[in-house]
């Protein structure tokens, strides 16, 4: 993957940063590759761009095989991820490369109003968006019903900032690179309360890509990870129809499914990279992937289970928060953090020996989340 | 066929935002099994019924959820309140008001006061925090 922050690459040449660093990293080479899985979200309305799949296939060598573009708001590149490794599963198959990229910032010419507006188009285009509802406004509404039902606090919000920031530091690729403090958390404007600025990911440019292969195939990659379950669910839209706000109830069925194809529980789980768009999604996160019991979420990240060190790590990477939402990249970002950190390949940021992680990506306003559980190869 | 397809439209979002514009709020009421949705949808969620009828929801509720939205998008002047009231069985998103100087809670009183329309020609509703 690209490191997340600015960039000027048109989408073609930041995806193919990506995309050639995945063919290096698993020793294959263009002709080794069957299938293109691809995820971007927006590039439509950003930069005036579709059809993107065979034009990234050509960019990347890959022009010819059968390419495909995913779009789920923010959970578009691991959807992507899932019809790969369902095709691979059934032998359509055997060796596909999965990406995806995203242009967010300035760069693509839009400024905070206009991407606002983009975003915003995830939510139900006549029943909401005539309102002025806006991202941060969703998970605002979603936090909200959250820290009335159980207490949960905006100093508990922000640690989950903190935490995220800490960990950032020591990723080379994160978009932030700096602590920041519950201080200056709760100090910084107000987006959306609860939300404060410094409870918001950035808007992010990125791209990440992974080569997934058959399981016969993959004792002749350079040093593979297992796929053990994956879920993909949805939920009701618009937020009204919902039945509990923040249940989240998509990531608990896409989790359901995932640990039942991989045959453990929530406890068997190492750490988690999960979808941190604003810190009170990282605690509904924990709460629906099975972490800690409902209501619990807000406590844990204030007392630090969640950090590198804590009994239940979440976002090593830096999640979100800091290391960056390029929207269609995001997705296969999580599976490169969890790659890494099972090959014990993280760096700074290296948790003790994990052996199992999982990676929940969420879309929209929580109507799409995929859940993925990956394994160290014995 | 093709008066079965406008007699779809007619109940579905236009009607709604119709309604809308004259003060009512609907939502929908599945005929088999008394679902009740606070906006338009074709199936009911609960039994898969496609016999869903257009119903008053009630123009006065509570606060479900609610937040001051400071960084609108284009198109919008910010800050202001949205909010999903619950009215009734069913829930719809609105624009809420509020006394300048008062944050509307979670489990306030609100009424339908308006109707909005600041997103090309669709409307919104908009509810008031009720004060006594
Ligand atoms: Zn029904």
């Amino acid at each position: 993957m690209t490191t997340f922050g600015v960039h000027e690459s048109s989408l073609p040449e930041l995806f193919a940063t990506a995309a050639l660093s995945a063919y290096d990293d698993a020793g294959v080479d263009p002709a080794d590759i069957d299938a293109f899985y691809f995820g971007n979200a927006m590039g439509g309305q950003t930069e005036n761009d579709t059809h993107l799949a065979p034009t990234l296939a050509t960019e990347v060598g890959l022009a010819g095989v059968p390419a495909q573009r995913f779009e789920d708001a923010c959970a578009t590149s691991a959807n992507a991820f899932k019809n790969a490794v369902q095709a691979v599963e059934a032998g359509i198959h055997d060796t596909v490369l999965v990406g995806g990229v995203e242009r967010c910032t300035p760069e693509t010419g839009k400024g905070t109003g206009e991407m606002t507006r983009i975003f915003a188009s995830a939510s139900h285009r006549q029943y909401e968006q005539p309102t002025g509802l806006t991202f941060p406004g969703v998970f605002a509404l979603l936090t909200k019903r959250h820290m009335h039902e159980y207490g949960t606090t905006e100093e508990q919000l922000a640690h989950v900032a903190v935490k995220n920031h800490g960990n950032g530091t020591r990723n080379p690729r994160a978009h932030f690179g700096s602590e920041t403090t519950v201080e200056e958390v709760l100090d910084s404007p107000v987006v959306a309360d609860p939300f404060h600025l410094m409870d918001c990911c950035p808007f992010s440019d990125g791209a990440a890509a992974v080569v997934v292969t058959s399981d016969d195939s993959a004792a002749s990659f350079d040093d593979p990870v297992d796929v053990t379950g994956v879920g993909h669910a949805t939920d009701l839209v618009p937020l009204g129809l919902k039945p509990t706000l923040h249940a989240t109830q998509a990531a608990r069925d896409a989790a359901a499914q995932a640990y039942e194809q991989a045959g453990v529980t929530a406890d068997e789980i190492d750490f988690a990279e999960v979808h941190d768009c604003f810190t009170g999604a990282e605690v509904l996160a924990s709460e629906a992937i099975g972490f800690f019991e409902d209501g619990q979420g807000g406590p844990a990240a204030e007392a630090g289970r969640t950090a590198l060190d804590g009994d239940r790590p979440i976002n090593p990477s830096g999640g979100l928060k800091a290391k960056g939402h390029p929207i269609g990249a995001t997705g296969v970002a999580q599976i490169v953090e969890l790659t890494e950190q099972l090959r014990g390949e993280a760096g700074d940021r290296q948790l003790d020996d994990p052996q199992r992680g999982l990676a929940h990506n969420l879309g929209g306003d929580a109507g799409t989340t995929v859940i993925s559980i990956m394994e160290a190869r014995a | 066929m093709s008066a079965n397809m406008d007699e779809t439209v007619s109940v579905g979002y236009e009607a709604w935002a119709d309604a809308l514009r004259s003060e009512r709020v609907l939502g929908v009421s599945c005929s088999d099994c008394g679902a009740t949705y606070g906006t338009p949808i074709s199936v009911c969620h609960d039994c898969g019924s496609q016999d869903l009828e257009l119903v008053d929801l009630p123009t006065d509720g509570t606060l479900y959820s609610v937040t001051r939205v400071a960084v609108p998008p284009t198109g919008f002047e910010g800050p202001y309140h949205v909010g999903i009231v619950q009215l009734g069985a069913a829930r719809v998103t609105a624009r809420i008001e509020t006394a300048a100087e008062d944050n509307p809670e979670i489990g306030d009183p609100v009424v339908l006061s308006g109707v909005m329309e600041a997103d090309d020609g669709h409307p919104a509703p908009v509810f008031e925090v009720e004060t006594d």
